[in-house]
Formats: C-alpha cells, sequence, structure tokens
C-alpha cells in the first residue's frame, strides 16, 4: 500500500500525517507513506482544498483531516 | 513562504491593474463570508470559492484573460494550477501573487471592512528599500 498526504505544511497537514503512521501502528499495515508539500507537485494531482490522503493514488479524504479511527477503517478496507 | 513552481504564471497586484483595464475577469477564491467582509472593487469579478471550485469552476470562460485571487496568493495559485490541468489556457490564467493583503498595501480599489488586511505587514515585491520580495515588478 502506497499513502500519500498532500498538503503546503499547514498544521492541519501534519496531523493527518502523524495520524496516518499512529493508524499504520495500531492496524500494523504495512505502507510507504510520503508527504507531499512541494506546490508543484501538488498541482499535478489538482489538489484544490488540502489536507488530502490518498491511499494508492486515489484521493479519499480531501479538504479535512482526517482522524486515526477513520484512517484505520480505510487502511483494513483496503 | 515563497512558493515555487513552473505550472503557473504570476503577476503582482501592480500587473494586474494592467490585466483588468484589457478586460480581464478577476476570479475571487476566497469563501464567502470574507468576500462579505472585504471585496476587489473591479468591473468584473467573480467569486467561486475554493470549497465550490471543482464543481463550479465551468462557469468560467475559457477563452478570457482570468486572473485568480484569494487573500494571500496561495488557494488561488490552486485554483489557477487546477484550471491549467483542466485544459484553460496557461497564458490566460494567471495566479494574483500576495492577494488582497497586498493589494490593500498598494492603495488598490476595495469595497468593505479593511480591519482584517490593514495590520498585516508582508512586507513585498514592489517595496522600495528593504525589498524583501523577488522583484515582481
Amino acid at each position: 500500500m502506497y499513502i500519500k498526504v498532500l498538503g503546503p505544511g499547514c498544521p492541519k497537514c501534519k496531523t493527518t500525517y502523524t495520524n496516518v503512521l499512529e493508524a499504520l501502528k495500531q492496524t500494523g499495515v504495512e505502507a510507504q507513506v510520503e508527504k507531499i508539500e512541494d506546490i508543484e507537485e501538488m498541482m499535478k494531482y489538482n489538489v484544490l482544498t488540502t489536507p488530502v490522503l490518498m491511499i494508492d493514488e486515489v484521493a479519499i479524504i480531501k479538504g479535512r483531516v482526517g482522524d486515526v479511527n477513520e484512517i484505520k477503517k480505510l487502511l483494513l478496507k483496503k | 513562504m515563497e512558493q515555487v513552481q513552473s505550472l503557473v504564471n504570476e503577476i503582482c497586484p501592480t500587473s494586474t491593474q494592467v490585466w483588468v483595464k484589457r478586460g480581464a475577469i478577476l476570479v475571487d477564491v476566497r469563501e464567502q463570508n470574507e468576500v462579505e467582509q472585504l471585496a476587489f472593487d473591479v468591473p468584473s469579478i467573480v467569486n467561486i470559492p475554493l470549497s465550490e471550485f471543482e464543481i463550479r469552476y465551468k462557469e468560467l470562460a475559457m477563452d478570457k484573460e482570468l486572473v485568480i485571487v484569494c487573500r494571500s496568493g496561495s488557494r488561488s495559485l490552486r485554483a489557477a494550477g487546477f484550471l491549467i490541468n483542466q485544459g484553460f489556457d496557461p497564458a490566460k490564467v494567471v495566479n494574483m501573487k500576495h492577494g488582497i493583503i497586498r493589494w490593500v498595501q498598494r492603495g488598490f480599489p476595495t469595497k468593505g471592512d479593511l480591519s482584517g488586511i490593514v495590520d498585516m505587514n508582508t512586507g513585498g515585491c514592489c517595496d522600495h528599500g528593504g525589498n524583501k520580495g523577488s522583484g515582481c515588478c
């Protein structure tokens, strides 16, 4: 599984990233996690509102922080 | 922090005046409550909040010059990039750097309450002496 957190480095984006790491730890799911803060890179994904949580190249959460439990459910669904 | 990218052309508020005079449309992507507090006072402007942009961007004419604006130039940059990715002409869609904050600092026309802006002191590309910016104009 490949997870990307897109955002310009704002507190909400950092929280999302931290929540992803925590969700992975709690579920034991293995994934590669990448934080994308570069604006040009973000624009390639047509991102308007941040943060964005992408799992395997699909934007699952856009424009808000996903909490740990929500992300855990998403990870286990995959 | 200055965002460096090459997808979207960016202009400063002073250059925006030139674009507006030749008929460009300002596209304000701030949310409605922000616009109600303080709006750009130009002849041609539309407000499509970023939160609705993905649905409403088709309201924009592809053959017109569009200057995308917001509070600081960050949200508008993403919106401009989005439009270009949707097939809008990069020569006709530009981002206004530094947003309404710099617009107000330059003394360009607005309607509404300036109190949320006047305290901002971000320095600027057009400042003389102590110039912090990139020399955009």
